[in-house]
């Protein structure tokens, strides 16, 4: 049997009840499990895990990978309806989903999002099935000064998210990596700036630094416009539906195929690099697609190319990052580490020799990945009322509601007071940065890459001090050169944008003279 | 006078240039060639930088804007109400210091319950029954589904014993 007629054997195989009910089951919670704030995909699979010890392996898998795609879709319900991102990869769909939901196109802004979630899914999963091996040999050129380099290229890239400032876009970007700075180095274990501070001494989990900068970012601005009286009118007001023509909404996605590819690329390729996923893969999708855009200005105002940058890549990461796992038994981010961990209990040692030894297992991966992205699809459809519910409710109950999810979602990471103190401390930290108008992304990617650019700059240099190889190795030069160069990209789009700006006003002041 | 850029640079120099300064105080490299301070003090240097540039713009913009007289920019739609956001931000910190003396169930009732209270006062007694159910709720079904259900165990209060 070819490659393929074996794909659609197994692909009857998982449409059998005993797969696919773990599959829907799985595909609920993660849709669930995304869509709650707080509540992650790492850890909606960590819960799931010890209900499928008892099952064999595929049917384990398939649970789990329902829970995968489930919540990488789920996470941008939340995202798009009130603007808080149910998962870290679901930051991007915030900046255009929320302000869609906010004109009045709150099903546009989901369905926007859940069909660019499974066009890219399905795309990335034919990735998954056709390029696994080459691009795992890709992977494998990667030295750690290639990925120091493409860290730093990853952070620059973000300084072109920013709405009007370049500086500030990179200085929230350098906030995020002097985050990770507090707590031990990663080679001695030299406490650093934790000011004898007994719990900063193992640094900030990247978690409660995540859910406090976006809670209170996000509430507080809410809560600043809550008038006595007029809250309870505006929702009674507000008729908030996800009915949307589905052709309208593909038409949509589909006259953009561009961003389409690139982004589910950019998603494809961010999954199959260990330890960067979803989180990054969504906002460097959308950087992307902003960068490409002939009308970048109108990024953030909630228009259909930021939803489907961010959704596209998000979901097509997933299949990235099973890519990884599947050829080189390396996790490309925390859900699939949980993966990893669930095959090994079944004695099923992931790596290069995982297709050929376990092939039943592999093809069922395919077959489970493909067949659980329209599962995707029906789960929302048919709860559609149930997140019309989530933002019909008015603010002045959803607000505190939301609040205790997020301090739920951190005190469970460790089942300690610890997180919930960080969550404190960035809520006050993200709610300044609005104020500030500093852009919360850069800080998030730098958070995320900050222990891993001082990882691997430290691996570089101890294996070789020279410098100059983070230039003269080709990929790590050509990602460094792309840094500078995106960069530079960037300032020449904010001059560009502020001339704009200034000739319009010359031409009303023109204007209004006569 | 600075501008709320300007302001911000200035906040994140002073606390970078504070870290920096501590960085002296970390050991030198023993085992690799970069010790645990390189690193800290290139993301602060970079930090220092950004901030300075900020500050820089900031003048220069206030400057531009003093010599073309620029109007004073009036704001559209109602002024923001920062007394609801402070009620909101000392509730919530009172409910964090509460969580480990109260227990979780005890705490979430009645955060919930305040804020939404503080958010927008209940003008019937119908309101004021949907604020209690919703904080009873909230609590009740949280506490249930997170720890019986997916075994994270909530706060119990050293005051209260549940």
């Amino acid at each position: 049997m070819n490659h393929y007629e074996l794909l659609l054997t197994h692909m009857g195989t998982v449409l059998h009840a005993q797969y696919l009910v773990p599959l829907l089951v799985g595909t609920i919670a993660g849709v669930i499990g995304g869509a709650l704030p707080g509540v992650t995909i790492t850890m909606t699979v960590i819960v799931v895990l010890p209900f499928t010890f008892g099952l064999d392996p595929l049917q384990g898998l398939a649970a789990m990978i329902g829970v995968y795609v489930g919540g990488s879709a789920g996470g941008s319900i939340t995202a798009s309806l009130i603007g808080i991102p149910g998962t870290p990869s679901a930051v991007a769909t915030t900046f255009d989903g929320f302000p869609m939901t906010k004109k009045g196109e709150a099903g546009r802004s989901v369905w926007v999002g859940v069909w660019s979630a499974f066009i890219g899914g399905a795309l990335g999963g034919l990735c998954l099935i056709e390029l696994t091996g080459p691009f795992a040999s890709l992977a494998l050129e990667f030295g750690p000064w290639e990925f120091f380099s493409l860290f730093v290229f990853a952070l620059s890239m973000v300084a072109g998210l920013v709405g009007r400032s370049v500086t500030k876009g990179l200085l929230s970007g350098a906030i995020g990596l002097a985050v990770t700075i507090v707590g031990p180095d990663p080679i001695l274990g030299v406490q650093r700036f934790t000011m004898g501070i007994h719990p900063l001494e193992g640094g900030f989990d990247f978690l409660p630094v995540l859910i406090g900068i976006f809670a209170f970012a996000q509430l507080m601005p809410d809560v600043e416009q809550i008038h006595a009286g007029q809250q309870a009118l505006a929702a009674a007001e507000t008729k908030v539906s996800l009915k949307v023509s589905h052709l309208s909404v593909f038409w949509d996605i589909l006259c953009r195929p561009f961003i389409l590819l690139w982004c589910t690329f950019i998603g494809v390729v961010i999954g199959v690099l260990p330890a960067i996923g979803g989180s990054a893969a969504n906002i460097m999708a959308y950087d992307q697609a902003k960068k490409f855009s002939k009308r970048p200005e109108k990024f953030g105002t909630g228009i259909p190319e930021g939803i489907m940058a961010s959704e596209s890549s998000n979901s097509a990461n997933v299949a990235g990052s099973l890519m990884m796992i599947m050829a080189f038994g390396i996790p490309g981010d925390a859900v699939t580490a949980v993966m990893m961990g669930a095959l090994t209990i079944h004695g099923i040692q992931p790596g290069p020799l995982f297709i050929s030894q376990h092939p039943k297992v592999a093809y069922g991966i395919y077959a489970a990945y493909l067949i659980a992205l329209p599962l995707m699809v029906a789960v929302i459809w048919a709860g559609s009322r149930a997140w019309m519910r989530i933002i019909m409710m008015p603010k002045s109950m959803l607000i505190p509601i939301v609040l205790v999810l997020c301090v739920i979602g951190a005190y469970a990471l460790g089942n300690s007071m610890k997180d919930v103190y960080v969550l404190c401390l960035f809520c006050a930290i993200g709610y300044a940065m609005v104020k500030a108008r500093i852009p919360l992304a850069p800080l998030i990617l730098g958070v995320v890459l900050g222990d891993q650019i001082e990882a691997n700059l430290i691996q570089a240099v101890s294996t070789d001090a020279n410098p100059w190889l983070f230039i003269t190795r080709p990929i790590s030069g050509a990602m460094l050169a792309a840094s500078v160069l995106s960069i530079g990209l960037a300032i020449w789009q904010h001059r560009r944008e502020t001339k704009r700006r200034a000739a319009s006003a010359a031409d009303e002041e023109e204007d209004t003279d006569f | 006078m600075l501008s709320r850029d300007g302001v911000s640079g200035l906040v994140c120099l002073a606390i970078s240039v504070i870290l920096m300064t501590q960085t002296f105080g970390l050991p030198p490299a023993t085992i690799v060639p970069i010790g645990p301070a390189f690193y800290p003090r290139v993301v602060l240097s970079l930090v220092i930088v950004l901030s300075v540039i900020l500050i820089a713009l900031d003048v220069r913009a206030m400057r531009i804007a003093r010599a073309a007289a620029a109007p004073a920019v009036t704001t559209t739609g109602s002024a923001p109400n920062y007394r609801l956001v402070l009620a909101t931000f000392i509730e919530f910190g009172l409910y964090v210091l509460l969580l480990p003396l109260l227990g979780f169930r005890i705490a979430t009732f009645l955060f919930v319950l305040s804020l939404q209270v503080t958010l927008e006062w209940p003008r019937s007694g119908r309101h004021w029954a949907l604020a209690i159910l919703v904080a009873a709720a909230t609590s009740l079904v949280c506490y249930l589904v997170f720890q019986d259900y997916l075994s994270v165990l909530l706060p119990r209060g050293t005051w209260s014993n549940m």
